[in-house]
């Protein structure tokens, strides 16, 4: 009898053990940030989201306002002693002056400004390939990268392509390469990819992945690029979605409106922004990578902001218990 | 009893016309705004959305010997451009599991031609001395593309990654180059994506 009270004392024992333990490996609460790499300037907006377009003498809310500039926005997550960057912004000096930009600093600078530094991020999750998401890699030596496989595919494909050069133009024109399949991929971009798979720095993804408990990579093919994938993290403000350039404008999340067609399928970016309408029961928590009303207000997810170096702007979105603010 | 009649019967002629000609005139006012507002709404033209150039050039006007170099440069610079991300995907597709070492040597070793042909498109261009340095600096780029591709077969004979670690580092640094090559020559090259 008295063995029998000891073997089901020490089961309870066993299962609170269990419980516990499986509490600890449940989803944690994250802290998240929002940093501006830089900012497009002067972007016509129907070049950006076609159903805003600039109409001549429209007294119409949506079709009056001709030119927006577009944040470049980094997410910044820390789950327990993990700091992952969400997008990559860029680095590659070169670009800025061509491209029309301001406001931008390396993002290693930038998230210094929180606190960080840049051999403690351990994960960069780019929500795709394009040079101003992927464009900082180099930064972040110690850090593992994620990619999904079928973005680089997706790449590969459109530069073997048989039929028509325009299918396969890496870039065929000055100015721009228009929404080719393999537009947005430059040299220095790819090698920099590469770079990481070559020294066992990234973790090639199909489709879903757990990343930590509760930190989920959802597989978006085709919603901006061959293989988008946005990324699910819990915090005390409800879960997020970080949606990188499938959630291009969160207004358009929100008006069920394609933004930032580039090698888009507006099918799957429709089911990408119902993606995040499922796992955080609206559009408030989706994560856009280049809003305009980013940092203010108007997108209250991203209101609690200050200005940065060079004029970036950065928004602290959510504490986990016990994080300090990082606002400066 | 008639002419005490007759002022108010033209009184009704009167306020019968005044309706009428209201009614007339509401209509005329109606249909007038809508014509009008038919011939606004077709006329009212979507703005053409700015280029693909839509980022101002800020740099100093090229000479037209310059401008020439520049395009013909260009020229070169697409296929270089094409020939190196697919090298650096012929990279990625073997460790990728989705070639074997002799598919590396299939996709890159044509490829070492066209950096080589590059080269000597290059050196054949009537570059005005502005634009010398530039020359020799894509011409150390392709060079180091070329070498890179070289490298890179390599591994189709002894499968070490070694060599691609070495041909990636080559890769990088010439893609470096053709961005500051770029950033001269081809303002607005990079768009916003």
């Amino acid at each position: 009898m008295r063995q029998q009270v000891i073997k089901a004392l020490a089961g309870a024992a066993l299962v609170t053990l269990g419980a516990f333990g499986t509490g600890v490996a449940q989803a944690q609460n994250c802290s998240a940030w929002l940093v501006e790499n830089s900012r497009f300037m002067g972007v016509p907006f129907g070049m950006f989201h076609p159903d805003r377009s600039y109409i001549q003498g429209s007294k119409e809310a949506r079709n009056n306002v001709n030119t927006v500039d577009l944040p470049v926005n980094v997410g910044v997550i820390k789950c327990g002693q993990e700091l992952i960057l969400y997008d990559n912004g860029w680095n590659q000096t070169d670009y800025h002056k061509a491209t029309g930009t301001e406001h931008w600093a390396p993002l290693s600078q930038q998230i210094a400004q929180l606190g960080f530094k840049a051999a403690d991020v351990s994960k960069i999750i780019i929500g795709h390939g394009h040079w101003d998401h992927a464009g900082s890699l180099d930064e972040f030596p110690n850090a593992m990268l994620y990619v999904q496989a079928e973005e680089l595919r997706g790449i590969e494909w459109a530069l073997n392509y048989p039929g028509h050069e325009r299918i396969r133009a890496h870039n065929f024109d000055k100015g721009g390469c228009n929404r080719t399949p393999a537009c947005g991929y430059p040299p220095k971009t790819v090698d920099a990819i590469y770079g990481k798979v070559l020294r066992g720095k990234a973790v090639i993804v199909n489709g879903d992945m757990e990343i930590m408990p509760g930190v989920k990579i959802h597989a978006a093919h085709r919603a901006h690029t061959a293989g988008s994938q946005l990324l699910e993290v819990p915090t005390s403000v409800g879960k997020l979605v970080f949606g990188s350039d499938a959630y291009s404008s969160w207004e358009a999340i929100r008006d069920w409106e394609v933004a930032n067609i580039q090698q888009t399928d507006s099918v799957q970016q429709f089911l990408a922004y119902e993606k995040c309408y499922k796992i955080t029961g609206g559009y408030q928590n989706c994560v856009a990578a280049h809003e305009p009303l980013s940092y203010t207000d108007k997108y209250p997810l991203t209101k609690n902001s200050w200005v940065g170096m060079n004029g970036g702007r950065l928004a602290e979105i959510a504490l986990a218990p016990g994080e300090a603010s990082r606002k400066k | 009893m008639s002419a005490t009649n007759a002022a108010p019967q033209t009184m009704r002629l009167n306020a019968k016309t005044v309706g009428l000609w209201s009614v007339l005139a509401l209509l005329v006012a109606l249909v007038g705004y809508a014509a009008v507002h038919e011939l606004r709404k077709a006329t009212l033209v979507v703005q053409p959305q700015a280029s693909t150039h839509a980022f101002s050039d800020q740099r100093p006007a090229h000479s037209a010997a310059e401008e020439r170099f520049s395009q013909a440069l260009w020229n070169i610079h697409a296929d270089v451009r094409t020939a190196a991300v697919r090298m650096t995907f012929a990279g990625l597709a073997y460790k990728m599991g989705d070639g074997d070492r002799a598919s590396v040597n299939t996709k890159v070793a044509p490829l070492t031609a066209v950096f080589r042909e590059a080269e000597s498109a290059l050196r054949s261009l009537d570059a005005p001395a502005s634009m010398q340095e530039t020359r020799n600096r894509y011409a150390s780029a392709l060079q180091l593309y070329g070498d890179a591709s070289q490298e890179m077969v390599k591994v189709a004979l002894d499968g070490k990654d070694a060599h691609l670690l070495k041909a990636q580092e080559m890769s990088e640094q010439a893609s470096g180059i053709l961005l500051e090559v770029g950033e001269q020559l081809w303002p607005g090259e990079i768009k916003p994506n």
